[in-house]
């Protein structure tokens, strides 16, 4: 690599770590490129800022945030927990799993981490320790499972690399469903066998018909919202765009209307809210851009291509390395931004180990969703840390088993790629 | 005398960037979910329901990201600053002036690019707004978040000299 390309490397890095908002870090990096590099004028990066924006997929992005924040502001993610535990809390550790399974519930209709993490780690966290639950095991479970938002569709990550790399947005949202019930399911059967002989935690009775469908009966319109997305996407109904749209209005209407727990005026702050949200994360796509401009006028990616063809010569390499790499990426810069910057530069290099572009986009989010909880520097620890007053290290060791299950199941998915690639192709996404 | 000031640009700009939030979202959801019902009702669809949308993706994109930096919600990298905490005053500091050199670019690019549109008199091309009111966002972003981010200084500076713990 030439010394002017790790120029841009280092201002790129030295701003980040400078706590300079992403958006502008990227921006930055362009200007200074483009002046030091080129003859262009700064003119065309702020023209490119701009119409960065003026793209209609972007739209997703907005109503996906907008769905999730409607219901952790009503009471659709209550009833949501509810229904899990009323399914699963009477088996031996049921509460841990009924918190897993929330996790993969709220995870088929909203899109981020951490928002998972502080929305359901405060009603999990307390329930599990009332109940006996050591606080370790309670600490570890409720810091990785959130990362099942980002692997079960609809993920945001997912949303942008399909943007990026022009692979079907479907297709790639059915490559999430594998991996993030494998996960719920090997750690529900780790807490099995964890609690198997535990005498301490209050287990509670199974619970009779009746009972069960109470719950159901109440929580079906909460569970609706999963069946209309997914029902509405994958069969053809609805884009991806209009099943945000129809989850948005649904959402809103059930939490005004039917459960009552949400006020006309709650309205405006939520969407307030949500729009603010969704612009941190949507001008970090447009500083991308710029930013990519600049690598695009370099022939960055294509130097770098040049350079790991020559130094990996075989995909199982080439994977594990990406493997590597990501997963520190992941505890340091949040999803949207290494989608933003890392794909467009990994991209080019797919063909020449085969690798399918589908395939990697889950490589990348799940890679990048485990390095939220990734010990010692993931964004979740700190903020579990925060909720339970324990320290980095502690929770660092709380999280090790479930981090080792989650790596476990991305090697299987990153070395046997049919695992995840047979449902798209079941359903037509993909050939 | 200088927070009063302060305070009353608040309480305006937060007003209007509330409401401009909240209206055009709910445009677009509207919009969006008429399109939907049409299609199916009626195997009809709205042609400006998109460009409409697109429209307010930018507005509510560079707006919200005004709203950001005074709720200090912009993503930033923050490993460096949890690992040594005595660099968060220095290093919020440099941020902030950094945000300030963007909204002033923002102001000065985004200014020209406007005034460009007016002198070709571009209009979009089904709605057929001109694409000043649309690049009009930019210089109005470099401002209000120049505003925003000296609010945000002034916060630091006040909370630093009462040394007070800084508030995250």
């Amino acid at each position: 690599m030439e010394s002017s390309h790790g120029i841009i490397l280092l201002i790129l890095l030295g701003c980040m770590a400078a706590y300079v908002p992403v958006f502008m870090c990227l921006f930055f990096t362009a200007v200074l490129g483009f002046v030091f590099f080129t003859d262009l004028p700064l003119l065309l990066l702020a023209q490119t800022l701009f119409r960065s924006l003026d793209n209609f997929a972007l739209v997703v992005v907005l109503f996906f945030i907008l769905c999730g924040n409607i219901m952790t502001a009503g009471s659709i993610v209550e009833k949501l927990i509810k229904v899990a535990n009323a399914l699963v809390s009477w088996l031996p550790g049921g509460l841990g799993m009924a918190g897993v399974l929330a996790c993969g519930l709220f995870g088929a209709i909203s899109g981020s981490t951490v928002a998972t993490v502080v929305a359901l780690g405060g009603f999990m966290i307390p329930a599990l320790l009332e109940n006996g639950y050591p606080r370790k095991y309670t600490l570890g479970v409720m810091t990785t499972s959130p990362n099942l938002g980002v692997i079960i569709p609809p993920s945001i990550g997912m949303i942008l690399y399909s943007m990026i790399s022009n692979v079907s947005l479907e297709g790639l949202f059915l490559t999430g469903f594998v991996p993030g019930i494998l996960i719920m399911l090997v750690t529900c059967v780790y807490t099995y066998f964890y609690f198997r002989n535990d005498q301490q935690i209050i287990r509670t009775p199974i619970p009779s018909s009746r009972e069960l469908l109470a719950i159901l009966k109440e929580g079906f319109w909460s569970l609706m919202l999963p069946v209309i997305i997914f029902g509405g996407i994958f069969s053809g109904a609805f884009t991806a765009n209009e099943a945000a749209v129809v989850a948005c209005v649904y959402a809103f209407i059930v939490e005004l209307f039917i459960h009552r727990s949400m006020k006309l005026s709650q309205v405006k702050k939520v969407t307030v809210s949500s729009a603010v949200t969704s612009a941190t994360l949507l001008i970090i796509v447009a500083g991308a851009t710029c930013f990519g401009r600049l690598l695009t006028l370099e022939n960055i990616p294509g130097k770098i291509t040049e350079a790991v063809l020559t130094a990996i010569q075989s995909p199982w390499t080439f994977l594990l390395v990406m493997n590597l790499l990501l997963l520190v990426v992941g505890m340091f810069m949040d999803i949207i931004s290494a989608t933003m910057i890392l794909g467009p530069v990994f991209l080019p290099m797919l063909a020449a180990f085969n690798v399918d572009p589908i395939h990697f986009g889950l490589i990348l989010t799940v890679n990048l969703a485990i390095g939220y909880c990734t010990p010692p520097m993931g964004v979740s620890l700190y903020i579990t840390g925060a909720i339970a007053d324990k320290d980095l290290i502690y929770v660092s060791k709380a999280v090790l088993p479930f981090v080792a299950i989650q790596i476990g199941v991305l090697m299987v998915m990153t070395y046997m790629p049919s695992v995840v690639l047979w449902l798209p192709r079941v359903m037509g996404f993909i050939q | 005398m200088f927070a009063k000031i302060l305070n009353v640009i608040d309480k305006i700009l937060t007003f209007f960037e509330d409401w401009t939030l909240f209206i055009s979202v709910m445009v677009a959801l509207v919009a969006l979910f008429f399109n939907v019902v049409l299609r199916y009702g009626f195997h009809y669809t709205l042609a400006w329901s998109e460009e409409l949308v697109r429209e307010v993706i930018i507005y509510t994109t560079f707006i919200g990201c005004t709203v950001a930096v005074r709720n200090r919600s912009t993503i930033k990298i923050d490993a460096l600053v949890q690992l040594v905490p005595s660099l968060k005053i220095p290093l919020s500091y440099f941020s902030n002036v950094v945000t300030l050199i963007f909204a002033s670019m923002m102001f000065y690019y985004g200014w020209k690019m406007a005034a460009m549109q007016v002198m070709t008199n571009q209009k979009t091309i089904i709605m057929e707004i001109p694409l000043v009111y649309l690049y009009a966002i930019l210089p109005l972003m470099g401002a209000t978040m120049f505003i925003r981010t000296i609010q945000v200084m002034y916060q630091d500076f006040q909370q630093n000299r009462n040394a007070r713990p800084v508030e995250k």
